[in-house]
């Protein structure tokens, strides 16, 4: 989700999303940057991104990656049930009203 | 065809991935170096934050692929590649479980062709059998007054039908010399109500049934009628005589119908309302009179009734005729049982037979199994540093699970395919078993489908059960002691002890198995060298049924008192006599009895024994002695005293004390006529070889007729050569007389008596021989590993200046104390299984020889086993063992 939400933003390459993605999450998620590229992967088969070779900033051949119309809405529908969630999170911590 | 696709797709995608990752890594380093750090530093601090490059790679690519079957197969090839490094573990494990499971395979098959094989009917599950009962006998047949009470007054079956074999004298044509054929007499619901659709013309219909001797039809067995009418299908709707009366072919019935028994092929089905006329004499109407009890009933249950309801509808009806018909049905009610229990009934000894069989084959496979799963574990052992490598390398956990797994189902796959060898080779050696009779018995084994998925999945289960273990053990190996240590074996003591136990739990059990087969076949020797009790060379045997031709009561009688008479005057013939049964026959006769003086236990008022109608003169044919009192005379006719001659074991059951001579017993029940015991024959075999001493009842034949009889001809040369005499000599008093089971004695016994117990001996044995040769493999296989784990030890000892035979020793004690353990277990578990067997057998009670025997073989054998790894341990050079590491 979180790798949709990012590229939302515009097309972007492995690399730059592992950074952006760390930098984001305030480096609370200790993730290991290989296991990005599985994920884009399984969102590449579900059609949700396209991949093209483009060139990075620092003028390297990379694959840029871009969200397609199937997956915004994938992103919505998937924003809309973590909303879900964590009310229901929220609801459940709140104190019993008598 | 998106999958197509992503298989095209995936070596580029490979290639692409690679190349993204490379240029993460290097835009990684970039950065880092922009910020300062050294270019050393920057590649590790990437590296190690990226993750494992491999996985990352491998699971990437698994995206794309159609992963669960890829990795199968790949895991499989894998599989093969390392079972064909390692041909032996290979053979050993395939070829165990082969065994294991085409033992099981045949057994069940030999089983099912016994006793298990369904009804060949629709749904043969809904099918129950309903039997009389009285006190005195717990499972009768039905007589047709009380069948058609049942089936019009019960509303729990969606059809009752009854039956009744019977022989028929058939001929296409009139002037045709009739064959004798055997059918069923059927009620006309039979076919609608099992479900069985004829495959020409039509089955009966329900009025075809009604009016006693109106609707002459017979529809026509399908062997029958293929192998004996040509297979005409212009047969249909034309005329056919059956006992010289005019029927009309209304059908011919499926190929796979058997009847109502999963053995017998009748030639014919004629409506039971045909069987008055069909008789020879008018008052053998079995239509009426409720004590006539001839037939077999069989119903389908209606769908949501149970048995226990069905049975205790039945219940109540019987209760209502038990009121209404005192003098038939007093004390008689009804009981259901399945077809399976029906059959268990019919012939207990089968039954037995097959238990026992069954069980020594689920030994053999529990000994296969434990033999494949040692192999496992012991591999499983050796590979704990592969495994720790290839987890070292960032192999996945469940992956490597997986391929060991991979190797266990290949295991049993190549050991279920090689199984179906042994099974077709058991199969086809059991199918050999055949029933010398004119009656077209037919009993075929065959390779039966469920047996083999059966035996498949319990060979699957434990490959993998065993496979999964050390799997699953491994996998979860601390890696680093593994990989520093050279031995790949920590010592863990218990692992080994695990692996013992199965060593001693299979010799244990292969010595139960030979035990058992020893016994059979000691057994059966003393059976044979002891002979029948009866004569079996120099006899030659026919049988008749003149009411099949329309002879009344007396004409028969007559008939039999002619051939006789004749049959003594023909050349070549020392002594004849006649017999209701012939000894051995599968169709024995059995009457009731009270015995006088004899307390009969509270519930009954009667004792069945098998008994036979003879003639003054068998027990000298027979060479049957007479060892107290005397044989049958011409005198003991219809009007004379009744009298019996009981067999030794029958009058030591009913008076221990004191003399049978001058003993009465009532015949049927207590109200039955007194029949005064004249005399006391030696007690022989009756039903087959390998009984126990059964109780014999002889009865004389004037005073018990019967229309079926067997003549027995005793020849001065060889029997054989009095066939073509009789024959001349019977047609000469009535051309027409229908002659079946032609054949002698030495034949006949041979068959029955000698083939089939030494069929069954030489199934025992092979399974007691493939037990012990498992056995065998697996001490084999377990000292070998053990030797190879202390080989560095042993290289120690013999540096420290223990000489090869001290190591030898110290091996061979090892195998010894295992087989001796074994042998100890097993032992006890003989002397077990050796009270069962005394239960089916006339074995001699306790065989001490066969103990002697086999003990010491099994020891030896097993000690072989252990000699080997021991001589490669005494080989053990030092230097290279310590220099090995």
């Amino acid at each position: 989700m979180m790798v949709l939400q990012t590229l939302r933003g515009g097309p972007m390459h492995g690399y730059a999303l592992a950074q952006i993605i760390k930098r984001n999450s305030g480096d609370l998620l200790e993730i290991e940057e290989g296991s990005l590229y599985p994920a884009l992967q399984r969102m590449l088969k579900a059609g949700w991104l396209t991949a093209a070779w483009g060139l990075s900033a620092r003028n390297r051949r990379v694959r840029v990656y871009k969200i397609t119309a199937t997956g915004r809405k994938q992103l919505e529908r998937k924003v809309s049930s973590f909303d879900r969630m964590l009310e229901g999170i929220a609801r459940a911590m709140r104190p019993i009203e008598s | 065809m998106k999958w197509i696709n992503n298989f095209v797709r995936r070596r580029g995608v490979d290639r692409e991935l690679d190349q993204e990752v490379e240029a993460h890594l290097e835009e990684k380093m970039a950065d880092l170096m922009d910020d300062g750090m050294p270019e050393r530093e920057a590649r590790q601090k990437a590296r190690r934050e990226f993750g494992n490059v491999a996985l990352c790679r491998q699971e990437s690519r698994e995206v794309w692929r159609w992963v669960w079957l890829e990795t199968l197969l790949q895991d499989l090839r894998y599989a093969v590649r390392m079972l064909r490094k390692n041909p032996e573990f290979t053979l050993v494990a395939v070829l165990s479980l082969a065994i294991g499971i085409g033992v099981n395979s045949a057994m069940f098959s030999l089983a099912d062709g016994l006793l298990l094989r369904p009804l060949s009917v629709l749904r043969p599950g809904e099918v129950v059998t309903v039997v009389s009962k009285t006190p005195s006998d717990p499972s009768g047949n039905l007589s047709y007054r009380d069948y058609v009470d049942f089936r019009d007054r019960s509303r729990s079956f969606a059809g009752l039908v009854a039956y009744s074999m019977s022989s028929f004298g058939f001929s296409a044509q009139p002037g045709e010399s009739p064959r004798m054929k055997v059918g069923f007499l059927v009620s006309g619901n039979l076919f609608r109500a099992m479900g069985v659709e004829p495959e020409l013309g039509r089955g009966f219909l329900p009025e075809e049934d009604r009016a006693p001797g109106r609707d002459a039809v017979v529809v026509l067995g399908h062997d029958f009628w293929e192998k004996e009418l040509g297979a005409d299908p212009s047969l249909v709707g034309r005329k056919a005589r059956l006992n010289g009366i005019e029927f009309t072919v209304i059908g011919v019935a499926p190929e796979r119908f058997t009847g109502m028994n999963q053995y017998l092929r009748p030639a014919l089905f004629v409506p039971l309302a045909m069987a008055p006329r069909l008789a020879a004499n008018a008052e053998d109407n079995i239509l009426e009179g409720r004590g006539r009890r001839g037939l077999s009933v069989k119903g389908r249950l209606r769908a949501g009734t149970n048995m226990a309801q069905a049975q205790a509808e039945l219940v109540t009806i019987a209760k209502g005729l038990e009121r209404a018909y005192p003098d038939t049905n007093r004390d008689r009610s009804v009981a259901l049982t399945t077809e399976l229990q029906a059959r268990i009934d019919d012939s207990p000894s089968d039954a037995a037979l097959i238990v026992m069989l069954m069980t020594l084959a689920g030994l053999v496979l529990l000994v296969a199994c434990a033999n494949v799963a040692n192999l496992l574990l012991s591999r499983a052992r050796v590979r704990t540093r592969e495994i720790a490598i290839r987890l070292a390398i960032g192999a996945g956990r469940m992956r490597l699970i997986r391929q060991l797994l991979a190797e266990s189902l290949a295991i049993a796959l190549a050991g279920g395919l090689a199984s179906l060898l042994f099974a077709y080779a058991g199969t086809a050696f059991m199918d050999r078993i055949r029933i010398p009779s004119d009656i077209p018995i037919v009993f075929s084994v065959k390779l039966d489908q469920r047996a083999l998925w059966f035996s498949l999945a319990v060979s699957l289960a434990s490959t993998v059960l065993f496979g999964l273990v050390p799997a699953l053990q491994a996998s979860r190996t601390n890696l680093l002691p593994v990989l520093k240590a050279t031995d790949a074996d920590s010592a863990r003591k218990q692992r080994l002890w695990g692996r013992s136990t199965l060593v001693v739990a299979q010799v244990a059990l292969s010595l139960v198995l030979m035990v058992v087969a020893a016994m059979l076949f000691r057994g059966f020797r003393a059976d044979l060298m002891g002979g029948p009790g009866f004569r079996t060379d120099h006899l030659a045997m026919m049988s008749f049924d003149p009411t099949l031709v329309h002879y009344n009561d007396a004409q028969a009688q007559q008939f039999y008192k002619d051939l006789r008479q004749r049959a003594l005057a023909t050349p070549g013939v020392k002594s004849a006599a006649l017999t209701m049964v012939t000894p051995m026959a599968p169709n024995q006769h059995q009457v009731n009895v009270a015995p006088e003086g004899y307390q009969l236990p509270k519930d009954r008022n009667s004792v069945q024994v098998f008994a036979d109608a003879i003639d003054d003169r068998y027990f000298d044919t027979m060479a049957i002695p007479i060892v107290r009192g005397r044989g049958f005379r011409e005198a003991d006719t219809a009007a004379a005293p009744r009298v019996a001659v009981v067999n030794e074991q029958l009058a030591k059951h009913y008076w221990p004390s004191g003399n049978a001579i001058g003993k009465r017993l009532r015949l049927d029940d207590l109200k039955g006529p007194w029949v005064e015991v004249v005399g006391v024959a030696k007690t022989s075999k009756y039903l087959w070889i390998g009984e126990p001493p059964t109780e014999f009842l002889y009865l004389p034949l004037a005073q018990r007729p019967n229309s079926y009889m067997t003549l027995v001809a005793e020849s001065f040369g060889d029997a054989a050569a009095l066939v073509a005499p009789l024959h001349e000599m019977v047609r000469g008093l009535d051309p027409n007389q229908p002659i079946y089971d032609v054949r002698t004695m030495t034949d006949f016994y041979e068959a029955r008596a000698i083939s089939i117990p030494n069929m069954i001996n030489q199934m025992v044995a092979a399974m007691g021989l493939v037990g012990l040769l498992l056995a065998m493999i697996g001490l084999y296989g377990l000292m070998a590993y053990s030797v190879a784990r202390r080989t560095r030890e042993i290289g120690i000892r013999m540096a420290i200046g223990a000489n090869r035979g001290l190591v030898a020793r110290m091996v061979l004690r090892q195998g010894f104390i295992l087989a001796l353990t074994g042998l100890a277990i097993g032992l006890a578990a003989s002397f077990a299984a050796e009270t069962g067997v005394n239960a089916v057998f006339s074995t001699t009670g306790r065989d001490p020889l066969a103990y002697l025997l086999v003990a010491p073989a099994l020891l030896a054998v097993t000690m072989l086993a252990a000699w080997a790894p021991a001589h490669r341990a005494s080989r053990v050079d030092p230097m290279r063992a310590l220099r090995d590491e």
